[in-house]
């Protein structure tokens, strides 16, 4: 039991492991709730709130993701929890800004470079995630277990372009 | 919803976070590393995921367990063009929306400020501009909510197959072989 307890509070497992238990997730999903993975929907149903309220004749608002407290956006909530449940397990919780050594390294100390640099990236990731039908959470994992062409169409994408951004940031250094 | 529905995605969620937490998915590093090509965390984590879920989901389906949502829809262009401009994003700010919420339940100001006010604006400026350029995208090479066996005629069970081989053989290649650039 000793054993067991001091792999789940490692603060790394390996990646397979983990994958296998976000795999048993999937099919807990599917089985259960009869829905997907996803975390891209949940800040669309958020955002209709400010969407509506700018353009209330909006469609995609009204009809295709209304606002709500929807089930994306409970499995946000939990989302949060659970990482806090990682992290509090490998006693690494913290409240914390600029904790990551590579971030300064390949963009410099600055704070609010590193915080408009993540609402850039927010921006651009959520919109992409509209344009394509989901992230790599609600896409990616859960419409290739369901074997949806349109998961390893965006997989396909987003390792493309994002070995492509990678090279550019980081130049000589890649 | 219920409430027994709300508990159970709260569950999931739960569950979820805890995995990209401990793959180490919530770090700047491990994702622009995939994309260096420098730790393959990331493409092990997903491959694994991957292989598990079909291995469960299209048996359970045939014994008549489990009935499948509404199938991600294939519309060619949308499907690849937003995936080109997600892995920007993603390598630009490290994270994407799931790994993003998890890293702020581990305390992280960075996620929980700018990360989720840009997604939310991300998602506004989504919605807002929807009917200027998204019919459009939709109408062009849309097979609907199928899968690839009821498109092409494919054995479902073949398809995981060699999906499942491929994976162990990237697996197998990256670990064995050394398939991974050394980092600088």
């Amino acid at each position: 039991m000793s054993w067991l307890k001091k792999q789940i509070s490692k603060e790394l497992w390996s990646p397979y492991a983990a994958g296998v238990l976000l795999g048993i997730v999937g099919i807990l999903t599917v089985t259960l709730a009869n829905k997907l993975l996803g975390a891209s929907g949940g800040f669309e149903n958020i955002a209709a709130y400010i969407g509506k309220a700018i353009s209330p004749s909006n469609t995609y608002f009204n009809y295709i993701m209304p606002a709500g407290i929807t089930y994306p956006v409970i499995l946000l909530v939990g989302i949060f929890f659970g990482g806090m449940l990682g992290a509090l397990s490998s006693g690494t919780f913290k409240f914390r800004t600029m904790d990551d050594e590579q971030w300064k390294t390949a963009y410099g100390n600055q704070k609010w470079k590193r915080w408009l640099l993540l609402f850039i990236g927010g921006i651009i990731v959520e919109f992409a995630a509209g344009i394509a039908g989901g992230c790599t959470s609600g896409l990616a994992i859960s419409g290739g277990m369901l074997l949806a062409p349109a998961a390893f169409l965006f997989i396909a994408g987003m390792f493309a372009s994002g070995i492509v951004t990678a090279l550019i940031v980081y130049g000589k250094k890649y | 919803m219920t409430i027994g529905t709300y508990v159970l995605a709260l569950i999931l969620g739960v569950m979820f976070g805890f995995a990209l937490n401990k793959a180490g998915l919530t770090r700047y590093t491990k994702i622009v590393n995939q994309f260096r090509l420098t730790d393959m965390a990331v493409l092990k984590f997903m491959m694994t995921a991957l292989v598990v879920t079909m291995l469960g989901v299209y048996p359970l389906h045939e014994m008549g367990i489990i009935t499948f949502p509404t199938i991600p829809a294939t519309y060619v262009v949308g499907n690849l063009v937003g995936g080109l401009i997600f892995g920007v994003g993603m390598a630009l700010a490290g994270f994407c929306p799931g790994t993003a919420v998890a890293g702020g339940g581990e305390g992280k100001w960075d996620y929980i400020v700018p990360g989720l006010l840009g997604f939310l604006t991300g998602a506004v400026i989504f919605g807002l501009s929807y009917d200027s350029f998204m019919p459009k995208i939709l109408s062009i090479a849309n097979f609907g909510n199928k899968t690839i066996p009821e498109l092409w005629g494919v054995n479902a069970y073949l398809a995981i197959f060699v999906f499942t081989l491929l994976a162990l053989a990237l697996f197998y290649a990256i670990d064995r072989l050394g398939l991974q650039r050394k980092s600088k």
